[in-house]
């Protein structure tokens, strides 16, 4: 599951929580390393220019220039990889999602890391609303799962021992489960599936009654076992929680109580635009906040491949 | 006879030469080369009486210097009414001179005969609009820019982007394999969403050939997506030819005309092998000028037009429209001030301001007119090769104030550009005067407000 790992960075203080992660992880599984970094935009027109992704200078886009940039990289992680050398440094010019994943896509890889956004004086949820636009194409797009790091992860200690996974019954949810349950199979992690039952409308006045709020939730219930608890045959360090409210706070609260190192949701919506997706989805939030990584899982490919292979 | 290593006469025509250009950082031993660059009179005067034919010496011959042509150039606007911007004192003083020395012109004069035609005009035309002879300056400076590249005058970037297309029949370093594959991963990343999606390759005797501009299979892979799912949810027969999918010309930009010409013959190639009803090509002007309009000449063609008949990315919109391929939801048009920047290429030399016109009123509730507009409208600012150009980045982004005050005149903060060109230079614009605006070209819009047919959705 853990292959080979692809890291992207913007190889500024915004990814350094991600970086701690991807090489625990990298080293706890023994996995080939990819560290990539997009130096920058391809910028006025055709020409060889680069407006660099950390100085914000324009740069000549030659091998000089790569040579530098990849140096300040082994700089950059220069503790890490003395520790984890089975480690590649590999860099493009480019928009940073379009070529992370095609990378991803090239070198067919199991599993990204990167971190929220490229801002690098803010961390928190608060100063602003919405994570970054690369890494939300990333996670909508990839074939392989993508883990978000955003804050420093305080509970991992194992890389995982407790993993939530947060389900909306979506087709996308399904790949997430996929994913989580073979991870908590494959190195005996206790599993959490939870479902929260969206009352934010109730902010807009709309009232449920506390009958309808149970009903969806015995409903909700029956969904888990059906969809989900059927699947796990003889495993059984699995439970299961359905809770109401808004509903990223609801996985937030639940992962805390459970302390939970990993959170595994489908990152599936549609809106990607900034501007209309000013309040971000649960994912976003989710990733925001969380004390603990968030690996988005979209699609099936990587987690059946390797159940194929088996 | 002093010719430099990376500066001198000979086009590029292999990847070692490519790659030492490219090695020589901002071109900066190649800009040195040029100062010792000899100059052949003969073969000037040669080109001159073999090409300069009547159409342009009369124009040279007649101008009147009455300055109509001042006002009608950006340049001459953006730099406080310079009068060694004004188009027929630009001309004049390159072309003109040139002609009426024979050629016998030394080194300095044809450095400054470069710096004019790249970095003092555009190429966009206008000032034909406004001449009462109909000279067009625009015109002239191409062909300038011709002379030049033959004696090895050509900025750096365009020299290097010329050589991209007489290597790889593409601007960028974009192998057949490279184009594949990526209509192959768009498909893989849209078809979830898309079910039945595909990029068809090389399929024959199809309605629509597709072809694009070769930034956006190097670094706007998404806009591929968009033209198929587009294509798809209109239910086209179509395709992209595996060969000769690329209809940019940095070549046409740099003068080459041999490089041009290779250009576009590859992607009539395509049209006679692969036997389409018609080629739409993506949203970018420059490839509309140099496949559809100049293209023809440059490859001999005696009729004056594409082997195939041949449409602009809005002549495919709007016919969509009309005919109720693609429906637009009225609920999700877009309501915000928005304008429009009318593409020279286009729209002064193509003649589709109409269109644009008809577009925007199935798409905004509020759609404002730039003042002037349609083919009166002035070049982006960084049209003919003017923004890939380092050397004259400063010449640039002066020019682009007028551009600025234009779209701020308006007062939209979104601006739709349907062309590579002008949609770089109202970025650069904003990256360097801050106003406050978002610009994009139309398929992302589209794309946002189409009727999704119901059989085309994914069944959960």
């Amino acid at each position: 599951m853990f292959g080979k790992v692809l890291f992207a960075t913007t190889a500024t203080p915004a990814c350094d929580n991600a970086a701690h992660v991807a090489f625990n992880i990298a080293e706890k599984y023994h996995s080939e390393l990819l560290i990539f970094h997009v130096l920058g935009l391809p910028s006025r027109g055709f020409s060889p220019f680069v407006r660099d992704a950390r100085t914000g200078e324009e740069e000549y886009y030659d091998q000089d220039y790569i040579q530098w940039v990849e140096e300040e990289l082994k700089n950059t992680y220069a503790e890490q990889l003395a520790r984890y050398p089975n480690a590649r440094i590999m860099t493009m010019a480019g928009t940073p999602h379009t070529e992370i994943l095609r990378l991803a896509r090239k070198e067919d890889v199991d599993f990204i890391v990167m971190g929220a956004h490229s801002r690098q004086e803010r961390t928190g949820a608060l100063g602003y609303r919405q994570a970054g636009s690369n890494m939300q194409r990333v996670a909508r797009s990839a074939r392989c799962p993508v883990l978000i790091v955003n804050r420093p992860c305080t509970t991992c200690l194992w890389y995982f021992s407790n993993i939530i996974f947060g389900t909306d019954f979506s087709r996308a949810s399904y790949s997430a489960f996929l994913f989580a349950s073979k991870l908590a199979r494959e190195i005996g992690s206790r599993l959490y599936i939870f479902h929260a039952l969206d009352l934010s409308a109730m902010h807009a006045g709309k009232i449920f009654s506390q009958e309808e709020i149970e009903d969806q939730i015995k409903a909700a219930k029956e969904k888990i076992h059906r969809i989900y608890l059927s699947q796990m045959q003889d495993y059984d360090n699995v439970e299961m929680e359905i809770w109401e409210g808004v509903p990223y706070m609801e996985i937030l609260k639940y992962c805390r109580e459970k302390n939970g190192d990993l959170i595994v949701m489908a990152h599936h919506t549609r809106e990607i635009d900034p501007e209309e997706a000013l309040l971000g989805s649960t994912v976003e939030q989710v990733v925001l906040r969380a004390s603990c990584p968030v690996a988005s899982v979209n699609r099936p490919d990587k987690i059946q491949e390797q159940r194929k292979t088996r | 006879m002093t010719q430099g290593k990376l500066c001198n006469k000979r086009p590029v025509n292999t990847e070692e030469e490519l790659h030492s250009l490219l090695a020589d950082k901002g071109g900066k031993s190649y800009y040195e080369e040029m100062q010792d660059l000899d100059v052949d009179a003969s073969e000037i005067a040669s080109i001159l009486e073999k090409t300069l034919k009547s159409r342009m010496r009369t124009w040279l011959e007649i101008c009147t210097h009455c300055g109509l042509c001042a006002d009608s150039c950006f340049f001459f606007l953006a730099n406080n009414r310079d009068p060694e911007q004004v188009p027929s004192f630009k001309i004049q003083s390159t072309l003109g001179k040139l002609y009426r020395r024979k050629g016998g012109v030394d080194n300095e004069f044809m450095r400054m005969a470069m710096d004019t035609a790249w970095s003092k005009c555009t190429c966009c035309n206008r000032c034909g609009l406004y001449c009462p002879f109909g000279i067009d300056m625009g015109v002239m400076f191409s062909y300038l820019r011709g002379i030049c590249f033959s004696q090895g005058f050509v900025p750096w970037e365009l020299k290097i982007g010329s050589g991209m297309h007489r290597i790889y029949r593409a601007q960028m370093d974009i192998t057949t394999e490279d184009w594949v594959d990526t209509c192959r991963w768009m498909v893989e990343e849209h078809e979830d969403e898309w079910p039945g999606l595909t990029i068809p390759i090389d399929k024959p005797d199809v309605d629509i050939m597709y072809t694009v501009n070769a930034r956006e299979p190097k670094h706007y892979p998404e806009d591929l997506a968009e033209a198929a799912i587009l294509f798809h949810i209109a239910g086209e027969n179509w395709t992209v030819p595996s060969i000769g999918w690329e209809e940019t010309s940095l070549a046409m930009f740099a003068g080459d005309w041999e490089g041009a010409r290779l250009q576009v013959e590859s992607v009539y190639e395509a049209m006679r092998r692969l036997n389409p009803g018609r080629m739409v090509v993506t949203e970018c002007g420059h490839a509309y000028r140099a496949t559809v309009i100049e293209g023809p000449y440059w490859a001999g063609l005696a009729s004056g037009k594409t082997p195939v008949e041949t449409f602009h990315y809005v002549e495919w919109v709007v016919e969509a429209l009309r005919n109720g391929k693609l429906k637009i939801d009225p609920s999700r048009k877009i309501k915000e001030p928005v304008t429009y920047q009318d593409s020279c290429n286009y729209v002064r030399n193509g003649g589709l301001g109409d269109i644009a016109r008809e577009i925007m009123g199935y798409i905004a509730e509020d759609f404002r007119e730039m003042s002037p507009c349609r083919e009166h409208n002035f070049c982006c600012g960084g049209g003919g090769g003017l923004n890939g150009i380092g050397r004259y980045r400063r010449e640039r982004n002066i020019g682009l104030k007028v551009k600025r005050d234009q779209i701020l005149a308006t007062g939209a903060k979104l601006v739709i550009t349907p062309c590579h060109n002008c949609w770089d230079a109202v970025r650069d614009l904003e990256e360097v005067y801050r106003i406050g605006i978002r610009w994009s070209f139309l398929k992302p819009i589209l794309l946002s407000m189409v009727e999704i047919p119901h059989h085309l959705l994914p069944k959960e």
